[in-house]
């Protein structure tokens, strides 16, 4: 007798192969031309890891140290100056994290990199009862504990919730290692991509030949989406929790006051990804928007003038970001900043990415 | 005839007649799409997630909501974005209280990596315990009927974190052993088997007579459209006592429904064990968070999340898209696609299902390619955990899911397979198949290494 796995099996592949064998577009190469277009698409590639992912995060390593150096001369000479000067180093790193933002994929995922730096919100509880312990307050200590206990929001509390002469040494011990803590994990997340066996910048500008990016426009469409994503995170879940809750306590960096700076960065972040250039460090690259002109010129440009009105919208918000959802005043501009990303995503996903993909 | 005959010959009317209706509902849904494009014109392929199919090959693929959700659903989907990222704190807190004091992890996406799979970790390096270690005490009493009875003192799973202060119930270790073998044509290949070590905080070793069993979490993509397959369909392809005499003998899992204390099918984690979405997702927050709900509030006056929140995690999974095939007419993927039908993996990983009702419209009567039949198949010695899970045996797990698989290494950034992780390739995944999949595995390794290759090929385009 025939068993009915059997049949169901015939009838299945049959049916199949009427469906999904071969058909659909041609995906396997690059895009799609000859050598000439592939030179092209890879220097795109190139020069988004070369110029402005790895750079990113090697300013994100150098003002990690940087950080940890200010917040050593701090708890050497704990005054107002010292204080105001950690500060200011703890918002200088936070641009080249905020705007790597816009590629949240690769080491900083699978590696644990982005919780163990930027894990929100902030176990209070238990960190009070880390500063209470007897425990010593080792940079290894800090490394093994939970990431809300740890990284740019545990420092940021530290820094900024307090008055200078309320930071007592306990405080600082724990201060000192999690920035080294930070300053440790921005120098992996750095090598991750640029150094060692198997570089993750290798495996992108390797594209179409692994499995990660099996083709030139898979690595492309990975820029996109990583704009895409945080896009969409900034407008509808760093904005719109705290906005549409009418909730302070949703804000992310409610304690330095730097969220709209935060925002405006992963937007900037966004910039550079599509442009493949990274001007604050004097770099100019061949970036998707070249890609995009060579079919639409008009739409290359737009574009690339929605992300910047985006950022515009984004800094038109009163300051600071926690008093301004509560303020009926301000409600236009976070609607206007919410929509002004929105725009962007969406000529991403409904106009930039099938000309990429064609 | 004999009662045995009786129930055959109803069965084959039911199977034929369910058969039947599918073909009609397919062939018509190919030939509409043709009608009036004239001859000659592309056959659209059927998605593999229906309506709610996206079209993104990149790492962020299962992080898309379903394509055909209405306005309303969309807005509660990314208010359940939102959720399913909530990173929990120690109680008392303003944002996200709850956590502990007992977890594995502090969000669902801590370990459900971009709403895909975890890893085979655990311990406290930078992405902490990934993985989770479910154990049962084979002389003790269930909890709920026909259920896992657990450890006293430990339940049925171990949490190896705890908030500050606390103890965690375990320290867990997991290390791997090579076993290495030769395909007939004298490739030789190497697999990895998990050498678990659980110490309790005494220093002591977890008995030996306790049961174990590793879990890294699977991906959480289209979950809603396995929730809606019919029963029947379900059923239809079950075949527990092998009457078909084709050596395959799926069956479902029965398990236990805490809301309303009846017994249906299992379809959710590794051997079926959850009837529903909502459920997984409260014993999750529950066991692998420390996080009490409504469903499960463990002694909470007041749950640590409420209703909204455990509705609107349980709607995020319900409504992520899945991700469409990579397009390509490579003739390698082609043939592989033949080879995955002719070696019989097809007979449990379905390439064909059909949704019927659910409470969300856009779920509804949708034909996908999901690639599992969600029921228990006996996959060897092998593979085996020892450890029954309501009526799975020590041997048997729920058919994996297929979909999407070939995306894992762009999702993750690794790979690993199977309910311990311990195939590093899909290649590895397959030689594990044992028991009812000995046949079709025997099949895979007897192929050219070439063919070997294309079948490889194949799922890598899923």
């Amino acid at each position: 007798m025939v068993s009915k796995k059997r049949i169901l099996s015939i009838v299945f592949s049959v049916l199949f192969f009427l469906s999904c064998g071969g058909g659909g577009s041609d995906d396997s190469g690059g895009g799609g031309g000859g050598g000439n277009n592939d030179e092209f698409l890879q220097r795109i590639i190139d020069d988004y890891v070369d110029n402005v992912v790895i750079p990113t995060y090697d300013l994100l390593r150098e003002r990690s140290t940087a950080l940890r150096e200010a917040c050593e001369d701090l708890e050497a000479d704990p005054t107002e100056e010292n204080l105001d000067a950690a500060r200011q180093a703890w918002f200088a790193a936070r641009i080249p994290w905020e705007q790597s933002e816009a590629w949240l994929f690769g080491p900083v995922d699978f590696k644990g990199h982005d919780p163990a730096l930027d894990s929100w919100p902030v176990n209070r509880t238990d960190l009070d009862a880390v500063l209470e312990s007897d425990n010593e307050l080792t940079e290894q200590f800090v490394r093994n504990l939970d990431p809300t206990l740890k990284g740019f929001h545990t420092a940021e509390y530290l820094l900024f919730a307090f008055e200078v002469d309320e930071l007592g040494s306990r405080e600082f011990e724990y201060l000192i290692s999690v920035v080294r803590d930070i300053e440790s994990t921005a120098e992996e997340l750095y090598t991750d991509w640029a150094e060692g066996d198997e570089p993750f910048g290798e495996i992108m500008k390797g594209a179409g030949n692994n499995a990660v990016f099996p083709s030139q426009v898979s690595a492309l469409e990975q820029i996109i989406e990583g704009m895409s994503i945080i896009l969409d995170e900034v407008a509808n879940g760093k904005i719109a929790e705290p906005f549409d809750n009418q909730d302070v306590e949703a804000v992310e960096s409610q304690f330095s006051f730097n969220s709209r700076q935060d925002f405006a960065n992963d937007v900037r972040g966004a910039l550079h990804a599509y442009t493949g250039d990274h001007p604050g460090l004097g770099l100019i690259g061949t970036g998707l928007n070249e890609l995009v002109a060579e079919t639409d010129p008009e739409l290359a440009q737009r574009t690339e003038d929605e992300i910047n009105e985006a950022i515009a919208a984004i800094l038109a918000i009163p300051q600071p970001f926690r008093d301004a959802i509560l303020d009926p005043d301000a409600a236009d501009e976070i609607v206007a900043a919410q929509e002004a990303c929105r725009r962007v995503f969406d000529t991403l996903n409904e106009e930039v990415l099938p000309v990429i993909q064609q | 005839m004999t009662r045995t005959g009786e129930t055959e010959t109803g069965d084959l009317y039911k199977f034929f007649g369910s058969l039947f209706v599918l073909i009609s509902m397919v062939t018509a849904l190919l030939f509409a799409a043709c009608d009036g494009e004239g001859s000659g014109d592309e056959i659209p392929p059927i998605r593999a997630g229906g309506d709610t199919s996206v079209e993104n090959r990149t790492s962020f693929a299962f992080e898309e909501p379903a394509a055909n959700l209405s306005e309303e659903s969309f807005e509660k989907h990314a208010q359940g974005d939102i959720t399913f990222g909530d990173v929990f704190v120690t109680p008392p807190a303003v944002v996200n209280p709850g956590l502990g004091p007992l977890f594995n992890n502090v969000s669902c996406e801590s370990c459900h990596i971009k709403n895909g799979r975890g890893l085979p970790e655990f311990g406290n390096t930078g992405l902490r315990s990934l993985a989770l270690v479910r154990i049962s005490d084979p002389g003790g009493t269930p909890d709920v009927p026909g259920g896992n009875p657990p450890v006293e003192g430990l339940g049925n799973q171990i949490q190896d974190h705890a908030t500050f202060g606390f103890e965690p119930e375990a320290d867990v270790t997991l290390e791997w052993e090579e076993v290495s073998g030769t395909y007939p044509d004298g490739t030789p290949y190497s697999l990895r088997r998990p050498l678990l070590t659980i110490i309790l905080p005494g220093g002591e070793p977890l008995g030996s007579n306790y049961l174990t069993s590793v879990r890294v979490p699977p991906p959480v993509i289209g979950l809603g459209l396995l929730e809606a397959i019919p029963e029947e369909v379900i059923l239809a392809a079950a075949d527990p006592g092998d009457e078909d005499g084709d050596g395959i003998s799926g069956r479902p899992n029965m398990v236990w429904n805490n809301i309303t204390s009846t017994t249906e099918i299992g379809r959710f984690g590794r051997k079926a064990s959850a009837p529903n979405l909502r459920q997984q997702a409260a014993t999750a927050y529950s066991e692998d968070m420390g996080v009490s709900s409504p469903d499960i509030p463990g002694g909470d006056p007041v749950p640590e999340i409420d209703e909204e929140t455990l509705d609107l995690t349980t709607f995020y999974t319900q409504t992520l898209a899945v991700p469409l095939r990579a397009q390509t007419d490579d003739p390698d993927v082609v043939k592989g696609e033949g080879l995955f039908f002719d070696l019989g993996c097809s007979q449990c990983h379905l390439s064909l299902l059909e949704t019927g009702d659910h409470e969300l419209p856009e779920l509804r009567n949708q034909v996908i390619q999901p690639f599992t039949d969600l029921l228990l198949h006996d996959m060897g010695e092998g593979l085996a955990d020892h450890r029954p899970d309501f009526q799975a045996t020590g041997r048997e797990w729920r058919t994996a899911p297929l979909w999407a698989i070939g995306l894992t290494v762009t999702v993750l950034g690794l790979q690993n397979y199977l309910h311990d992780g311990r195939a590093r390739t899909l290649e590895e995944a397959i030689l594990w198949h044992g028991g009812e999949a000995e046949n079709a595995k025997d099949g895979f390794m007897s192929l050219p290494g070439e063919e070997r290759g294309k079948l490889i090929k194949f799922l890598q385009s899923l």
